[in-house]
């Protein structure tokens, strides 16, 4: 800025006397004439702020609903035990619901994540294999899943591909190269440390009792449901609290607009890919570490749970709306009906027609909150 | 039900004498009443349209004339009031139902199907039929029937893509006529329209009275009406204010209506006054195909028309200036130095600004919030340096700007679609300003703007010229050019024809040069 003058006084235009003396105050007539627009917006946002706590609300309560409903249809539902184990069936989905909600901020979709997981699975487990450290071989895993984010994220960025079709053939290649390197064969014996990170728990307090049997007084909480919590929160900070989530949003609402502000588009729209393939390969890692095998077919439809979690959530597939908190509620209505489903006996097959049903009934909702 | 008289603030009939036009009666409303949650966008309005007159809706923003215009093409239903149509009490259930009884709408966001070739756009889900198949050979034939009635010249198979905007609309206008419609509402024809597109519309809408339809109106360019409006209605605020002859009254009385009050002057006198100081200097810029060798200086505290015609390349300068688009060949020096723009970030980081013509495609997040929209070019400002959001002095900054250009939002968290043009135009304004721009763009700040709106943006001009800043308005209103500008840059075709100091300057002149001459025009021989 060479000249500080000017920009002073346009900076703080705020302050007393803006400007020459002669100048006419900025706008004394634009408040005379009533504008009933005004008023309007003053009823929509009433309106809307309404909408939007019913949306919250709905979501949330749905979720109250079903655990009302399985608790009473089931009585091993309502305990700490199965409370870990669903917040355990639900971290797999939230993490990729959490980079799914990112990509599709922006007005992206990433479908390449369930193989992509695999990939990074089976590399981590090929790598301990080998002989690396259990931690390095995951980290390997992980940037494997990341690397596989940056060539999405080029391809939707530099060769302009549409994110559908750029993840789509990213979902198969990541398959192929999974099966490829395994001989389409799962990768087991990989020692009781491989399997710390899915089975471990924090806080685990166990009694030994005076027959010698350990006696669990609390079953504590899995790393896996760890992670979730502080990748929830850590990314829900980024998307409302920072430079970057503003700039997320701002691509995903208006892109063109996005870029006349100044905004690099292409560097935040890699971002989000990179973020969503880091997450797949987190998922892959934590996954195979559970099972303590490494499956070249884990994750098959991963992305289709992803994106449902984030819609249901109240991610808007247009791009520019859309929160975790919202994802992390679609996430667990989705392992809920899961877990409360299989208590009763309900088969995998009914399932499926229930989850799509939901899915079909949330969008359905948040299309009459749109309209106007 | 017939409602007491809703009248009005003259006070004189709703119901002007027959003499006024010489049609019969085609179209009749009476006491509409819309209320939407919270509003009331419609109170008692009247409205009537004859055949073969053209029939302006005049209003600002908000004063309901779009609202009217969905009850009349049975978008919306009326929650009071009557409509006759050709001497019958109707409802229309849908704009369908409309459609079929003769009352079709051209939208201002024209409602064309890009991919599909003319004749089946007019012929959209009432494609002639042989069979299950449809009758290709009618449809064009057809289609060839409805665009010769026109008379222009457009071939049935083109498709919708290629057409340019005025084309796109003599289509719509091809479609209205083959649904033998006798109503025809336009929203704002002509805003995106050239001069002489403008002149073959309204030889259309000449032609369409003549055969007895009836033209409903609305448009922001009062003075272009004086050509083809026979009668004109004054809604405010939701009510309607009168009803008059065009040639009885002026553009300014109707203004003076539209807003409650007369305005003086159309523009703020200009208070600031330009330096000698080279702000900018552009030279020989050139994109090829596009705009060739175009040199200009901007100085401070002044305001540089652009003025030119629809595609001359006047946008394209100032988006290459941006970096927006690349240049080919050109240097851009500011302050003295030659700078290298590659995107508007280097643009914006040199403080160069430049305001879209298109708000909603480019220059707004619709979906995001006043306060988001403003910070969103200058984040830095209002977090820390790692990135980290402080909504304390980002709401602060939200308030001033909001207070300082009055813009009307219930909230700073307020969506910005929904509101109005020239509170959304304030707000990209807001957002250079708190971006400590140097150089503004303006292009066409004030398309779509109601009037009591534009003048608060003309004076906001001014202001910022005052306090040093550099503008440039680019606009294709002649009297907005010789109203604030100090100098006049006129383009053609590409290239810049004449850089010209307003005060020694005339409509006519800047139109000689607009027209591809590089000479003035002969003393005595004026240029039409």
């Amino acid at each position: 800025m060479s000249n500080p003058t000017t920009s002073k006084a346009i900076a703080a235009p705020g302050d007393s006397a803006p400007g020459p003396a002669t100048g006419p105050s900025i706008a004394p007539r634009s408040a005379a004439p009533r504008l009933p627009s005004g008023d309007a917006s003053v009823g929509r946002v009433m309106n809307d702020r309404r909408k939007d706590l019913i949306q919250k609300f709905a979501a949330l309560a749905g979720l109250v609903v079903l655990i009302t409903v399985f608790a009473s249809t089931s009585d091993a539902f309502l305990s700490v035990g199965n409370g870990m184990t669903i917040a355990l069936q639900v971290t797999s989905i939230a993490y990729l619901g959490i980079a799914a909600t990112c990509v599709i901020i922006t007005g992206g979709i990433d479908l390449s994540v369930g193989s992509v997981l695999a990939l990074s699975g089976v590399v981590a487990a090929l790598a301990v294999k080998a002989g690396v450290p259990v931690p390095l071989g995951m980290g390997l895993g992980i940037l494997v899943g990341a690397f596989c984010g940056v060539l999405n994220g080029l391809c939707v960025t530099r060769l302009k591909l549409p994110p559908f079709i750029a993840t789509l053939g990213m979902m198969m290649v990541a398959r192929g190269v999974a099966l490829q390197i395994t001989g389409a064969r799962a990768v087991s014996g990989l020692g009781e440390s491989f399997g710390e990170l899915g089975n471990g728990a924090l806080f685990r307090i166990v009694n030994i009792g005076e027959d010698g049997f350990p006696d669990v007084v609390f079953p504590g909480i899995p790393y896996p449901v760890v992670l979730m919590v502080v990748i929830a929160i850590a990314v829900a900070i980024m998307l409302s609290r920072t430079t970057l989530g503003r700039h997320i949003y701002a691509v995903g609402s208006n892109a063109e607009a996005a870029r006349l502000s100044g905004v690099n588009v292409a560097r935040v729209t890699l971002f989000t890919y990179v973020l969503s393939g880091t997450l797949a390969g987190l998922t892959g890692c934590v996954l195979m570490s559970r099972l303590v095998t490494a499956q070249p077919n884990e994750g098959v439809m991963y992305e289709l749970d992803a994106i449902a979690s984030a819609v249901i959530g109240g991610t808007s597939l247009i791009g520019g709306v859309g929160t975790i908190s919202g994802t992390a509620i679609g996430a667990f209505v989705i392992g809920i009906l899961r877990n409360g489903l299989n208590m009763n006996g309900v088969s995998s097959f009914t399932q499926q027609i229930i989850i799509g049903l939901v899915i079909l009934l949330t969008v359905w909702i948040d299309q009459i909150r749109n309209r106007r | 039900m017939q409602q007491a008289s809703p009248d009005t603030a003259a006070g004189r009939s709703r119901h002007p004498p027959d003499q006024l036009s010489a049609g019969a009666e085609l179209l009749r409303l009476e006491g509409i009443t819309k209320r939407f949650p919270g509003v009331l966008a419609l109170d008692g309005v009247g409205f009537d349209l004859r055949r073969g007159e053209v029939h302006a809706v005049c209003g600002e923003n908000g004063a309901g004339k779009s609202t009217l215009m969905k009850i009349i093409s049975g978008q919306y239903q009326p929650d009071e009031g009557t409509i006759h149509y050709k001497g019958e009490a109707r409802r229309f259930a849908s704009s369908l139902d409309a459609e079929r009884a003769g009352i079709a709408i051209i939208h201002q966001e024209l409602n064309l199907v890009p991919h599909l070739s003319v004749a089946e756009n007019i012929f959209l889900a009432r494609e002639p039929k042989r069979g299950w198949f449809v009758d290709r050979a009618a449809l064009r034939r057809q289609a060839q029937a409805c665009l010769d009635r026109l008379g222009v010249d457009i071939r049935p198979d083109a498709p919708v893509k290629a057409l340019s905007v005025a084309q796109c609309q003599m289509v719509e206008i091809a479609k209205a006529l083959s649904l033998n419609a006798e109503v025809v509402i336009m929203d704002e024809p002509t805003s995106s329209l050239t001069e002489s597109e403008t002149a073959l519309l309204f030889q259309v809408i000449g032609d369409l009275k003549a055969q007895g339809v009836g033209i409903v109106y609305i448009s922001h360019r009062l003075d272009e009406m004086a050509l083809i409006v026979d009668r004109v209605t004054v809604l405010r605020d939701g009510r309607f204010v009168d009803t008059r002859r065009f040639a009885d009254t002026s553009v300014d009385a109707i203004v003076a209506l539209m807003v409650g009050r007369s305005l003086d002057d159309k523009f703020p006198e200009r208070t600031s006054v330009p330096t000698a100081d080279v702000l900018l200097e552009a030279r020989g810029l050139t994109r090829k195909g596009v705009f060739h060798d175009i040199g200009f200086e901007l100085r401070r505290g002044e305001i540089l028309g652009f003025a030119g015609l629809m595609g001359a390349g006047r946008t394209e300068v100032a988006r290459a200036i941006f970096g927006a688009d690349p240049l080919d060949a050109g240097q851009i020096r500011l302050g003295g130095r030659d700078i290298a723009v590659k995107s508007p970030r280097d643009a914006i980081g040199h403080g160069i600004a430049y305001l879209s013509e298109d708000r909603k495609g480019q220059g707004l997040a619709v979906k995001m919030s006043v306060m988001q929209n403003l910070t969103l070019a200058n984040m830095a400002a209002v977090s820390n340096r790692f990135g980290f959001i402080d909504r304390a002095a980002e709401a602060q900054v939200a308030w001033r700007y909001i207070n300082l250009l009055s813009i009307r939002t219930p909230s700073q968290h307020q969506v910005a679609r929904l509101l109005s043009g020239g509170n959304q135009q304030k707000i990209v304004i807001a957002k250079w300003l708190f971006r400590q721009s140097r150089i503004l763009f303006f292009d066409e700040p004030t398309r779509g703007i109601d009037v009591g709106a534009k003048f608060a943006i003309y004076q906001l001009l001014d202001r910022l010229a005052a306090d040093g800043i550099g503008v440039v308005l680019i606009s294709s209103e002649l009297p907005e050019i010789l109203g604030l500008t100090d100098r006049v840059a006129v383009f053609h075709e590409g290239r810049l024809t004449a850089v010209l100091n307003t005060r020694d300057t005339s409509q006519e002149e800047i139109m000689h040069f607009a027209s591809g001459h590089d000479r003035p025009p002969a003393p005595g021989a004026a240029t039409p």
